[in-house]
């Protein structure tokens, strides 16, 4: 119980600092401080979708039916939090940039993402063998993961974008933040980050508990 | 500046709203899970 009060009362100061304290980028004023919920709300959905890779992967290896039901909880919540970043990324371009929907190339990439994704769910819903199920699903979310990298890391990057660039890090991998909003930015990463983990245990509970009481009742 | 004591206050209340929704779904689950055993 400890960690969930830490979780709790972590996330609230962080929130607090991220709106008593200077915006981040002066330049695009008070709306940029959605930074410090935006990027980690991306920065899930890339791990969900990897971690959905590895227990592709693993059940693959394995064929046990637990590593599909890892792989599609992962998915399901990489697709949450990704839809999230649309949704906060939407906010902050009707501000900064006049209009919800630019199809900027970091929108447009993380539109596609979401395409990718559910067409996972469509294709997990279309296949009544569990089995068959499985190993479809574990199939394409090994190769739906590969191009998370090149759209949410590389196409952004290539193609001239509305996007303030180099926001963390900059071509040399030196932070672009001052201390104050890199100690709020991390330590949101790391609350976003715990949150998901304790999010992706209790979907993975609920899932077991649904699967025991199913076969109680059979 | 008010605007931004409104965000930080939306903000807060969502994050309250999400935490109170987990423990209680914790606690739900524990609960099953104990019948269950």
């Amino acid at each position: 119980m400890w960690w969930k009060i830490l979780i709790f009362v972590v996330m609230a100061a962080v929130i607090v600092c991220s709106f008593v304290t200077p915006a981040p980028q002066e330049q695009i004023g008070p709306a940029s401080r959605i930074f410090y919920y935006h990027i980690p709300m991306a920065w899930i959905c890339v791990v969900a979708f990897g971690m959905a890779m590895v227990f592709s992967i693993r059940y693959l290896k394995t064929r046990r039916p637990a590593e599909d039901d890892k792989a599609a909880t992962a998915a399901r919540l990489g697709f949450m939090f990704c839809a999230l970043a649309a949704v906060t990324g939407s906010i902050f371009a009707k501000i900064t940039w006049g209009s919800f929907w630019n199809w900027d190339p970091r929108e447009t990439s993380i539109f596609m993402l979401l395409l990718i994704y559910g067409a996972y769910f469509a294709l997990r819903s279309a296949v009544e063998v569990e089995e068959r199920r499985a190993a479809l699903a574990a199939v394409y979310a090994i190769f739906a993961f590969l191009t998370v990298p090149f759209l949410i890391f590389v196409l952004p990057r290539v193609v001239p974008s509305l996007h303030p660039p180099d926001s963390v890090v900059n071509k040399n991998l030196e932070f672009t933040m001052g201390v104050t909003v890199r100690w709020i930015f991390f330590t949101s990463l790391l609350c976003f980050t715990a949150v998901f983990l304790w999010m992706f245990g209790l979907a993975r509970r609920v899932s077991t508990v649904g699967r025991r009481l199913t076969e109680r009742e059979m | 500046m008010d605007g931004n004591y409104v965000a930080l206050a939306v903000t807060l209340a969502v994050w309250v709203g999400v935490f109170i929704f987990l423990l209680r779904l914790d606690k739900k689950v524990k609960k099953l899970e104990e019948k269950l055993k």
